[in-house]
């Protein structure tokens, strides 16, 4: 099938003349100055998965939110089982099977791992809470996702992936007719989002349908069947998946052609800008570790969660205790702090921006700021003026869309924010770059952008190590491929030609592919 | 309800377009982060002004300003505290404790100008101790203050066996009743300054790396790290910051009490951190300001003044202060919740935000 028009519609649908589990008409909601759905109607069939997607700000989350009970439309109505309904709270959806998982973690972290999965729904005998019970069919519920943990475990404890394990299990072991996945596998490795992918089969196949909202290609085309685009609050297109090419796919998304998507320039690495001798962690979750990286290089980081990668970052920018050496351009870089990073000439992006990038009651200005504080103060008093003129300037090079410097950075989209984290980084002019899942929760137009960047960074001299989760993003815009299995690295690949697989395969089993195991 | 209707000017229209004009001017006015609070104030004084004649005589003015510049400067402390995500609960504790050394140095003999600096230093180290036990040992800040609250009011009143020091016609005492008691022109020296005190806090704040610093480590502790800043040291200095006002203050309260006084006023730290937080300084940390500060010590000394005026028992004091922090933080949550929702959206859909399309500015 071929789209002739961004505006065709595609009207026939696996199950067309069945009644839809939930469909959704004219649904209309409005915030203060701003329309966030116009309009928009979907229609979900049990037993299908449906894809809703969307650039950051497309309405994605709200539709879902109105169909999760969570928000009440202003205009238009919903229809569960062909009956016209309202569902006024998120418990009224779940009265009738509507489940949503976030990327917002819901999770008691003091309560243990089995409690919080039947949170609410605890196996109880004689008014007493049956706790034989409740681990065992909390360990059934994780075993049959293929998770490995101590149902006893507090949640707190645990890894954020493992935590949105957790949050997933509960909504599988409640019997969903409807499981809303609201960017569910952002904090995912490729391997946990395999095993929820293979849940969300089981699901389809039980007969429930999945209401899927991602802005990673790959799973929606692994998993869904239909796609539902909207772009700016509006319905923009139904496609049929997998038949609808991904470049068509991401037209719809941004309105635009991207052209090449990541874009590729060959640089011609220059001298060596980092060497790194036996990089390890005290908790030996980075086993010693070395590489060097020249000018212009782009050196892609793979690996699942666990296998050290992260750590890796981490301990090149500070953010973690280790021992080695670390030499940027054979000047030795001291390891006690972010600080001592910086100084040496290292900028470290972390992965979770909430958490340990943002400024969240700061403003735009502030957050760009927050890295060059140093370089704008003079005996303690800081130059207002300089500031005012680099974050303007940052601003327009790095393509932040924001109504003003001094709005308050969370009134910004995570591409935006994302621009600013890095490029205050960028920005200092630093010989060495360490991304961390630099565009985890980005829409397709910002990632784009954010390649460009990276790109253009590199062509001045930088060398750039990027850590991520996301194999096709490594396979397009790094030269040189390391792979992390269990806290070292037991692959190095030349980007140019490489498939994805050759790099899956080192980072599961250690070994690469062909090799007898 | 009208938005569409296409008969002009029909009376429920205008009725909307007033309301709605109205509801435009009420939301552009709460862009001021202090409007709400500077509203309330408004009307309390010309309430006051009304109904108490005496109220806006130059003479009661100024003694507002004198019996709470105490409260001021420890809550200027108490600022810089909360900004980094903490609260000082030591610091009435501190007034005292640093009000006994005075006391007793005083009392004792040493020249005025080393006593003075001897009490500073004190509060100082009352400070430091606070924050050393907060950075370095990693203890709670609520915990740590709480202890210290404790500790800090014991030592106050074991240093001369529970009795005040007066120091009424005390050799030195002079210059401290002069500080306390002298005017510059129509102006009290307290008002003085109480504004110079402001400014340079002001300007710690807003000009300097420290300033820029304090409020990245309250907003994001950790990515205040990533990017190089000293979470430790920032937090040490703040706490150290509290008590060198501590400090100061005590020399103010001893002046207006021509002597020191081994137990601190039990409302002391609450009327402190409430004018802080009705200034819309968050408890959360990462934002806020002195200037609200000012503001809220103000409202609550307008306050306590109007109620003295009118004659309310002393008593009911501690139940309208309360009303007023509730009252002053929960409209702030509430404004706050609003507001970013409404900018949020705005801002994740351009087409539809302010005609500015920023980012094709250059």
């Amino acid at each position: 099938m071929s789209l002739t028009s961004e505006e065709e519609r595609v009207t026939e649908q696996p199950n067309a003349g069945s009644t839809p589990l939930v469909r959704a008409h004219g649904i209309t909601k409005r915030f203060p100055g701003v329309v966030a759905l116009d309009g928009v109607g979907i229609a979900i069939h049990a037993g299908t998965v449906h894809a809703l997607t969307g650039e950051n700000g497309s309405g994605k989350s709200t539709l879902a939110n109105v169909i999760g009970g969570a928000l009440q439309p202003d205009g238009g109505h919903l229809e569960v089982d062909g009956q016209r309904r309202t569902i006024a709270t998120p418990a009224e959806a779940l009265g009738l099977g509507i489940v949503t998982i976030s990327q917002e973690l819901t999770l008691a972290p003091t309560l243990s791992v089995a409690e919080n999965v039947f949170l609410g729904r605890l196996p109880r005998r004689r008014g007493r809470i049956d706790w034989n019970e409740l681990h065992e069919r909390a360990r059934e519920v994780l075993d049959g996702l293929g998770v490995h943990v101590d149902v006893r475990r507090r949640v707190g404890e645990l890894s954020v992936e493992l935590q949105q394990e957790v949050e997933i299990a509960r909504a599988v072991s409640s019997q969903a007719r409807l499981l809303i996945l609201d960017e569910a596998t952002s904090s995912l490795s490729e391997a946990a989002t395999e095993r929820l992918l293979a849940v969300v089969e089981r699901e389809r196949a039980r007969g429930a349908a999945i209401l899927m909202i991602s802005h990673r290609m790959p799973e929606l085309y692994a998993a869904a069947s239909q796609a539902t685009v909207l772009r700016d609050g509006r319905h923009v297109a139904d496609v049929p998946l997998p038949d609808t090419a991904e470049p068509a796919l991401v037209r719809l998304m941004v309105g635009r052609e991207l052209g090449d998507y990541y874009r590729k320039r060959r640089v011609e690495p220059g001298e060596t800008v980092l060497e790194v001798d036996g990089l390890t962690t005290p908790g030996g979750e980075l086993r010693p570790t070395s590489l060097t990286v020249r000018r212009g290089e782009i050196v892609g980081v793979a690996g699942l969660v666990g296998s050290g990668k992260a750590e890796f970052g981490m301990a090149l920018g500070g953010a973690i205790p280790s021992s080695g050496a670390v030499r940027v351009l054979g000047r030795e870089v001291r390891l006690d702090g972010p600080r001592s990073a910086l100084g040496g000439g290292i900028g470290f992006v972390p992965d979770d921006r909430k958490r340990a990038a943002l400024l969240p009651t700061r403003s735009v200005a502030e957050n760009f700021a927050v890295a060059w504080t140093d370089q704008l103060t003079r005996r303690g008093i800081l130059d207002a003026r300089g500031e005012r003129k680099r974050v303007a300037e940052a601003i327009d090079r790095y393509g932040v869309v924001t109504a003003s410097p001094q709005s308050r950075i969370t009134t910004l989209s995570g591409g935006n924010q994302q621009k600013v984290v890095l490029g205050r980084v960028f920005a200092r002019g630093l010989d060495v770059l360490v991304l961390s899942e630099p565009t985890r929760g980005v829409d397709v137009g910002a990632k784009s952008q954010i390649y460009q960047l990276m790109q253009d960074h590199a062509a001045e001299g930088a060398g750039i190590v990027i850590i991520s989760s996301e194999l096709p993003e490594l396979l397009g815009i790094a030269d040189r491929i390391l792979v992390f299995f269990r806290g070292a690295i037991h692959g190095e690949f030349d980007a140019a030609g490489l498939e994805e697989e050759e790099v899956a395969h080192v980072a599961v089993s250690g070994t690469p592919r062909g090799a007898a195991a | 309800m009208t938005q569409n209707d296409p008969a002009p000017a029909s009376p429920s229209e205008t009725g909307a377009v007033r309301a709605r004009s109205a509801r435009d001017l009420l939301g552009r006015l709460s862009l001021g982060r202090y409007t709400g609070v500077l509203v309330a104030l408004a009307v309390v004084c010309v309430y006051l002004s009304i109904t108490q004649e005496v109220f806006l005589t130059w003479d009661n003015l100024m003694n507002i300003v004198k019996a709470n510049t105490v409260i001021f400067v420890l809550a200027v402390g108490a600022t810089f505290v909360i900004i980094a995500a903490g609260i000082d609960l030591s610091t009435a504790s501190a007034t005292a404790a640093s009000a006994m050394i005075l006391g007793l140095t005083l009392q004792a003999g040493w020249g005025i100008a080393l006593v003075l600096i001897v009490t500073i230093l004190f509060g100082v180290a009352l400070g430091l101790l606070n924050g050393f036990m907060i950075t370095k040992l990693k203890i709670s800040f609520l915990v740590v203050t709480l202890g210290t609250l404790s500790i800090y009011q014991s030592f106050a009143l074991v240093v001369n066996g529970g009795a005040t020091i007066s120091l009424f016609g005390k050799p030195g005492f002079g210059v401290i009743a002069d500080f306390v008691n002298t005017k510059v022109g129509p102006f009290p020296l307290l008002l003085v300054f109480n504004v110079l005190l402001l400014l340079a806090a002001g300007g710690v704040l807003r000009y300097t790396g420290y300033g820029r610093a304090l409020f990245a480590v309250g907003s994001n502790p950790e990515a205040a790290r990533l990017n190089g800043i000293n979470v430790g040291r920032v937090v040490l200095i703040a706490y150290t910051i509290a008590g060198l006002c501590a400090g100061i203050a005590s020399i103010v309260q001893v002046g207006r009490l021509t002597g020191a006084s081994a137990q601190s006023d039990p409302t002391l730290l609450l009327t402190v951190i409430a004018a802080v937080l009705i200034g819309g300084t968050a408890y959360t940390g990462g934002e806020g300001g002195v200037l609200g500060t000012v503001i809220g010590v103000i409202f609550l000394g307008v306050v306590q003044n109007g109620l003295t005026l009118s004659d309310v028992s002393a008593f009911w004091q501690g139940t309208v202060s309360g009303a007023i922090l509730i009252s002053a933080v929960g409209l702030g949550v509430l404004r706050e919740r609003g507001g970013s929702l409404r900018l949020r959206r705005a801002a994740r859909s351009p087409a539809a935000g302010p005609a500015t399309a920023p980012g094709s500015t250059a």
